[in-house]
């Protein structure tokens, strides 16, 4: 037998793990990888329209980040709803995990009504919260100038104060089911023992909750903080939908600004330079969360 | 402290009756052991006094107070658990002074009675652990500090024991005796384990299938046994029983079985079956003996020896002083004091004997 021979065997015998992964590693280098290189290089050039290439930009393209507002606005707007966001679905998340664990009769069809929120497209739930905030027929406008927050003049998601509460609306009503599902299975794991304990110990339920429950939750708070932080920090679908990111700025995300950049403006480079800003943006976050939340991984 | 009385008390779980009407009292200060096999009901006993369990009937007293509905928390009581419970969270200090420092006790208060509990238990060095970092006897002597810091009107102790190798085990029984001397406060202990029950009981109370089969002292137990069961269950090793009859002859009863007749001291009507109960630790070798077998088997305890014997009557054990030297392959005669010969009806097993 050759040597060349055994190595070929070597290779698709179980000892070698190369063969398993290559599929892996491939799909990895094809579809995150070449992009990513791809995108840096991106924001050092720029696509010239009318000679229909290219051309090498240099810093260009970063410095004009710091000059432009829309940017720095949309990075407010994204910081604003990341952060709201987060706060609602993990309190209302948990709030509602609690109340469902229980084996109280009819929670259980409740707990699968709730998975299927998550499997709507979100441009579909997107659709959906467009209609039900309508200004001429939506239920929400209907209910809202009913009981006199509205009076007609200034339609939700037209109006600046009130536009990204109304794409949040979506978000919370797509996503807070998500944190459910997590903390209920988190809940669910934990021992009863020291919930006797502190029973007997004369806790309330407050006391118990804010004692015992949440230090024992942390790392499921945190992996569910940190899943939904990253996917809420590159929010798209719904402004994409509902807004395209007006009135004004109001609801311009770091996204849909990258993409306006790229696809309606055909800035390629620019909007390549915007995307790579999130990505390091996010980051930074993620590892400074990781970090603070002294969560051992 | 406070007294523990309960009255009819009944635990279903659906159909399953785990505790029929049972009724006892355990007196203020009293340490009562709750002895019996697994699943006699004990450790239910004891929750449903915790309030853990719900009670299906009958009453629960506590201090002279009903309180079957009473939450948990309003019950001012104290439970060590089998598995500890400690919080997993929480350093040692603080699982410690959870319950005061809840209850808004000042922390320099808080602080004094942590650190004083902490030293009659030998944590002081480390109240600045968690729970993950400490041994199984440190742990359970943690969940023990948390019990001792409230002023708790009652202890509970489901198995503390269990879970720690047979010196700590030791060593931990005589730490929970001196902490009820020094504190005084109501104990009920629930253990499938009857040395430790002998050890450290006031007053045993041993369960079979969620009834009481017997209440006393260790003492009362271990010499007056009233059924079969409790003779069975009391001491190590266990009473030896022979199937016989009490046959009466020139005014006297004897116990007979194969190869044996044992005067018996008490007036006793003829019964054709009966079981003699027999105590190794009470059986003498003596040349004149009435029991005669062969030594199969000797096994070397320490001090003493128990030696395997089969008889004409059956298959008994004999504790013997290691001077004895008897060997296997011996043949010996036994004898007994009719005084320490129990006597059990067959087939119900209660003690023929009024002791």
């Amino acid at each position: 037998m050759t040597a060349r021979a055994n190595r070929l065997r070597w290779l698709v015998s179980g000892e070698s793990a190369f063969p398993w992964l290559a599929p892996l590693i491939a799909m990895l280098v094809v579809f995150t990888i070449y992009p990513l290189v791809y995108n840096v290089w991106l924001s050092f050039h720029e696509y010239a329209p009318f000679k229909r290439r290219v051309e090498p930009v240099g810093l260009d393209n970063w410095s004009a980040l710091l000059s432009d507002d829309r940017f720095w606005d949309s990075i407010s707007v994204t910081f604003t709803y990341f952060s709201a966001m987060l706060i609602v679905q993990v309190v209302l998340g948990m709030a509602i995990a609690l109340l469902l664990d229980s084996e109280q009769r009819g929670f259980g069809l409740l707990r699968a009504l709730l998975t299927l929120t998550l499997v709507i497209p979100p441009a579909i739930t997107g659709m959906m919260f467009l209609l039900i905030e309508d200004p001429e027929f939506g239920v929400l406008t209907w209910i809202l100038e009913r009981v006199g927050i509205l009076d007609g003049t200034n339609p939700i998601l037209a109006t600046g104060s009130t536009a990204l509460l109304g794409v949040m609306l979506a978000d919370v009503w797509q996503w807070t089911p998500f944190m459910v599902l997590i903390f209920m299975a988190g809940l669910r794991s934990l021992p009863s023992e020291p919930y006797e304990a502190a029973m007997l110990d004369g806790a309330t339920s407050w006391q118990t909750f804010r004692r015992i429950t949440l230090p024992l939750m942390g790392k499921v708070i945190a992996v569910a903080v940190l899943i939904r932080g990253i996917d809420l920090f590159r929010i798209f679908d719904y402004m994409f939908v509902m807004t395209s990111g007006g009135p004004g700025t109001s609801t311009y995300t770091l996204s849909l600004y990258a993409w306006q950049q790229t696809f309606s403006f055909i800035k390629w480079g620019y909007g390549a330079t915007i995307s790579l800003v999130s990505l390091i943006l996010i980051l930074i976050i993620a590892n400074l969360f990781i970090l603070v939340s002294k969560v051992r991984w | 402290m406070a007294s523990v009385e309960y009255q009819g008390l009944v635990k279903n779980f659906g159909s399953i009756e785990v505790i029929r009407d049972l009724s006892l009292t355990v007196e203020e200060g009293e340490f009562v052991v709750l002895l019996g096999a697994s699943g006699c009901g004990k450790t239910t006993l004891l929750r449903m006094t915790a309030g853990l369990e719900e009670i299906s009937g009958g009453d629960l007293f506590i201090g002279g107070k009903r309180m079957n509905e009473v939450h948990p928390r309003d019950r001012n009581i104290a439970m060590v658990f089998q598995n500890y419970a400690l919080y997993p969270t929480m350093k040692v200090f603080e699982n410690i002074a959870f319950s005061l420092q809840i209850s808004k006790v000042r922390a320099s208060e808080v602080r004094r009675r942590v650190e004083e509990a902490a030293a009659i238990l030998n944590l002081s060095e480390y109240l600045d652990r968690y729970p993950r970092e400490l041994s199984g006897g440190q742990r359970q002597r943690v969940a023990m500090g948390r019990a001792m810091v409230r002023n708790a009107q009652v202890f509970l102790f489901d198995e503390p024991l269990s879970n720690l190798d047979a010196k700590l085990r030791a060593h931990m029984r005589v730490e929970i005796r001196q902490l009820h001397g020094r504190l005084g406060t109501t104990t009920i202990y629930v253990t499938h384990d009857q040395i430790e029950a002998m050890t450290m009981a006031d007053k045993i109370v041993l369960m079979r299938e969620g009834q009481i089969e017997q209440v006393g002292t260790p003492d009362d137990l271990f010499d007056s046994p009233r059924t079969r069961f409790a003779a069975d269950f009391i001491g190590s090793p266990s009473m030896n029983f022979l199937e016989g009859s009490i046959e009466e002859s020139d005014g006297h009863a004897y116990f007979r079985s194969p190869g044996l007749r044992l005067s018996v001291p008490d007036k006793m009507a003829e019964n054709n079956s009966v079981t003699a109960g027999l105590r190794p630790t009470d059986l003498v070798i003596e040349d004149s003996g009435p029991l005669v077998g062969d030594v199969i088997l000797s096994e070397k305890t320490g001090a003493d020896v128990n030696l395997h014997v089969r008889t004409e009557s059956g298959p008994i054990i004999v504790t013997v002083s290691k001077e004895m030297s008897v060997l296997a392959g011996d043949n010996i005669r036994l004898t007994i004091n009719p005084e320490k010969l129990h006597l059990f009806d067959n087939p119900n097993g209660v003690s023929l004997r009024s002791n």
